[in-house]
């Protein structure tokens, strides 16, 4: 191998190569690392015990449970609607394929503010179902079910992006098989289809998980900001923030900053899973 | 193995569409039971439709197909007692090839001891034993075909149907996997289909050979009916190693023609003969010149300027060799002659002058 | 025989697309299509001339021309960037390299608000970065349009890198040895050969980040400083009209911004099947 990577007709010489890979490691120290670093510093700069004191803090926790509770729903309905959507795209050809494939993308090209926007249309107080959802008792914006569904929304598409690719490549032969000895859709799903997604699916709850814990501009319209109640965790860093609880804010900060290194690092080792598995 | 009664299958007036492509266009077919049958054809002539439609992989949008006399298209591919062998083969990529081929048998919950029993016996018969605790990635090519038509056996299908079976594998296995699954098939009996657009390896196989062209299904016929008596001009061309020649009124004994009539030349057609040679029929042969030799193993094919075109014909080995350039004489015993719809086969005027004269 | 009657036009004999389309779009209906719906119809009730006025007031135009002009650059220089990260990324072998790559999706995993803050402490006056520039330029970048630009370069880093990287991957090497041989010098084959194979993919990173961009929220709010007329972006000022219940203007505001970003994203297709016809001539 090293032979012929010598022999490659382009090679920019020493001294290009450290040029381009020193301009992306400044770029990424300044853009990533450093901001990385700054949380850890300002968190702790009233030392362990006042980072202790942040993170422990009644509404820090009640703000956490909070996102947990919109995260693991947001999965739950993604994961079941990604795999409901893969499938169908992937194994049928039907009429609205396209436009079924673009609604489902839409969420997440959509400003996250402007999707707030459409659920304060869709049950707030001028829409037409806020009579019925007021009679029934139920409310949506403002409260916790607004937070989620927000939640939802902007995590819409990330796992059924992740299996249609895969399931594509794997062709519908094996399910036709199947099918043609007499399977069931679910005996199918289970034996034939399912091993070919699994890295793919765990890769798009990362993904999904990610994304549902930080949100913050759609679920930032759509909470009453009120405190232990509709604040997640981005909110309640931006409160701390903007009462000068700078230490909190840090402090909460670097809870979710330790989950999204979780997150890379997961998706790393997925991703390298993903790849040895399909040379067998 | 297999089940005793043979199964027949007709196809009446199937018409498929996709989008505004005709696939099948009016196909009748029907195939006695226990027969090997090759669906032969150039790519997009809807041979493998017409395949997935008996196995109930896809719908026709008109006519009827019938398994034993019964009308199936209402009933279920898994339904219909057939085996299908997908031409990637399609082996569940995370089961054993233990578990391929007991796949068909679990849902039709037979007890374990007799999967185990059934298995064993299919691995033997397709002399893969040993591979049971495999994944259909650590097998060759030719081992992966076999165990898909394990699998496709295994729960005793009525009908065995076959998509390409020999297109993903090596030349040199293909040749061996042919006379295998021809041997295979033959053992057990069982009424079944392949599709191929490869003319050797349906003349070889089969013994009845369906030629589709155009969603429409040409001839059927065995092998030397197809080759001796080619039904329509897409036949005559498409079989053989033809030649077509549109300037054939120019070559000596062939005068007559119409407009637009084009001859067909098969190699086997044509006698090259040195210019020191006896020819029988000198004033009815031609002059050419050598442009090629290509050695075929077995015989020689020489490629002759004559008259325009380039034609092949057979040369033994044994004769005296020819050399590039050479000026040789061109017999031709007969040829096709075909027009739009019409197929005629011509001999050289000379060969029936001559049997009057003997 | 009765199946043909219920019989699905486009059955298969693989089972269960009844079930998995029929909850795919209920779960769609619930979540996209009924508040689309609903934001149809409440754009239908706004009055034509009202819309005018709110979507050409001057404050909203120049919170318009701030988040479009800064998506723009920031975009521009991602574009860069992006490809020269890809390029190493793809080209060389170096050590910390995998930790470099799983590092560019940092901006996608961390929560923007946590960004946002993080850098805009770092950026003010005495911040780590902004007291140098202060001291140094007399730039300040917290609370300007520079800001904004900042916090929108690091929202898009991962648009240019990994669309441009699996392409670049994939370039055959081949051609590159080809153009070699027949006497292209090394900036040659990159331009000639290389870089018009990865030009449909830079486009699309580079569009995919402007509209992300465009739309970004979380992590320019704290860093924008939110002075009319100077640093307010379009999402922050559909915000404000939204806490104050004005969801006439908040809707009419939203409205525009959907339409640029249908427009950004019908260029890129455009764009794409334009680059596509004109490989496909080619062959």
């Amino acid at each position: 191998m090293a032979d012929t990577k010598k022999v490659a007709v382009v090679h920019e010489g020493k001294a290009g190569r450290r040029i381009a890979i020193g301009a992306c490691v400044v770029f990424l120290v300044i853009f990533l690392v450093l901001p990385l670093v700054y949380i850890l510093a300002v968190a702790f700069s009233d030392g362990w015990l006042g980072y202790k004191k942040a993170v422990t803090d009644e509404y820090a926790v009640k703000a956490t449970l909070l996102t947990l509770l919109a995260t693991v729903v947001a999965l739950a309905i993604n994961t079941l609607m990604g795999l409901c959507a893969a499938w169908a795209v992937t194994k049928f050809s039907f009429r609205g394929k396209k436009i079924l494939t673009t609604l489902i993308d839409l969420p997440v090209t959509v400003s996250p503010v402007i999707a707030g926007l459409i659920y304060v249309l869709t049950f707030g107080r001028q829409s037409f179902l806020y009579p019925y959802l007021e009679k029934a008792g139920i409310k949506i914006i403002f409260a916790v079910p607004g937070i989620i569904l927000a939640t939802v929304f902007v995590t819409f598409p990330f796992i059924f992006r992740e299996l249609v690719p895969v399931l594509t490549a794997e062709g519908t032969d094996e399910e036709e098989a199947a099918a043609l000895m007499g399977a069931s859709f679910f005996t199918i799903f289970r034996k034939v289809t399912f091993p070919h997604m699994k890295w793919a699916l765990l890769y798009g709850m990362v993904l999904c998980t990610a994304r549902a814990m930080g949100e913050f501009g759609a679920v930032s319209v759509l909470s009453g900001h009120l405190r232990g109640k509709t604040n997640t965790l981005p909110l309640y860093i931006e409160l701390l923030y903007q009462g000068y609880d700078f230490t909190g804010a840090f402090a909460c900060s670097s809870i979710l900053m330790i989950f999204a290194i979780i997150v890379l690092i997961l998706r790393s080792a997925l991703e390298a899973r993903g790849k040895t598995e399909k040379n067998v | 193995m297999g089940s005793n009664e043979k199964s027949t299958i007709e196809l009446r007036h199937i018409v498929k569409y996709y989008g505004d492509f005709r696939a099948s266009d009016d196909v009748s077919l029907t195939i006695e039971g226990g027969r090997l049958v090759a669906l032969l054809g150039p790519s997009g002539s809807g041979k493998t439709t017409i395949l997935r439609m008996i196995a109930g992989l896809e719908h026709p949008d008109g006519g009827e197909i019938l398994i034993d006399g019964q009308v199936v298209n209402d009933i279920p591919g898994s339904e219909r007692g057939i085996g299908f062998v997908f031409q990637s083969y399609a082996l569940f990529r995370y089961l054993t090839v233990y578990e391929n081929i007991a796949f068909g048998l679990r849902l039709k919950k037979w007890p374990e001891k007799k999967i185990r029993e059934r298995v064993f016996e299919l691995l033997k018969l397709i002399g893969c034993e040993g591979l049971e605790k495999r994944y259909p990635g650590q097998l060759s090519g030719g081992q992966r075909q076999r165990v898909a038509f394990a699998r496709a056996l295994a729960p005793s299908p009525k009908i065995l149907l076959l998509d390409e079976p020999f297109a993903a594998i090596d030349a040199k296995i293909r040749l061996e996997l042919r006379s295998w699954l021809k041997e295979m098939i033959t053992k057990l009996g069982i009424t079944s289909i392949f599709v191929t657009h490869d003319q050797d390896e349906a003349i070889e196989v089969a013994d009845d050979i369906v030629v589709t062209n155009h969603g429409r299904i040409e001839q059927v016929g065995t092998a030397t009916e197809l080759y001796t008596k080619p039904a329509t001009p897409f036949v005559v061309q498409f079989i053989g190693h033809s030649t077509p020649i549109r300037n054939f009124t120019e070559f000596r004994s062939f005068f007559k023609g119409q407009e637009n009539e084009i001859g067909i030349l098969r190699p086997e057609y044509v006698e090259v003969k040195k210019i020191t040679e006896v020819v029988r029929y000198s004033n009815s042969a031609d002059i050419g010149y050598v442009r090629d030799i290509i050695f075929r193993g077995s015989n020689l094919e020489i490629k002759v300027d004559i008259h325009g075109n380039t034609i092949s014909a057979i040369r033994s080995i044994n004769e005296e060799p020819l050399e590039i350039g050479e000026k040789v004489w061109v017999f031709i015993y007969r040829m096709f002659v075909i027009d739009d719809r019409k197929v005629e086969l011509r001999e050289n005027a000379s060969l029936r002058e001559d049997s009057l004269v003997i | 025989m009765s199946r043909r009657t219920n019989s699905h036009k486009y059955r298969s004999v693989i089972p269960g697309f009844g079930l998995t389309f029929g909850i795919t779009i209920a779960i769609l209906s619930l979540v996209v299509l009924i508040p689309l719906c609903s934001l149809v119809v409440f754009t239908a009730q706004l009055s034509f001339p009202e819309f005018i006025q709110t979507v050409t007031n001057a404050r909203v135009r120049s919170s318009y021309f701030v988040s479009i002009s800064t998506a723009l650059i920031a975009s521009l220089i991602n574009a860069g960037m992006g490809l020269l990260l890809a390029w190493v990324l793809v080209r060389y072998d170096f050590r910390g390299k995998k930790i470099i790559d799983g590092m560019i999706e940092l901006p996608f995993a961390l929560p923007t608000a946590v960004a946002g803050i993080s850098l805009t402490h770092l950026t003010t006056t005495n911040g780590w970065i902004g007291s140098i520039f202060y001291r140094f330029f007399g730039i300040r970048i917290a609370y300007t349009r520079f800001g904004i630009t900042i916090a929108l370069i690091f929202i898009g880093i991962p648009f240019v890198v990994r669309s441009v990287q699996p392409v670049l991957e994939k370039v055959d090497k081949e051609c590159e040895e080809a153009a070699g041989l027949l006497g292209a010098s090394h900036w040659t084959t990159f331009r000639r050969v290389i870089f018009p194979e990865l030009t449909p993919a830079l486009i699309s990173g580079f569009t995919m980040a402007f509209a992300r961009s465009i739309g970004e929220y979380g992590s320019v709010v704290f860093i924008a400083g939110n002075t009319p007329y100077k640093t307010e972006i379009a999402p922050l000022l559909i915000m404000s009209q939204l806490q104050e219940y004005d969801y006439a203007s908040a809707t009419s505001i939203a409205l525009v911004m959907l339409v640029i970003a249908f427009l950004i994203l019908t260029a890129n297709a455009f764009a794409q099947s334009m680059v596509s016809k004109r490989v496909s001539n080619l062959a």
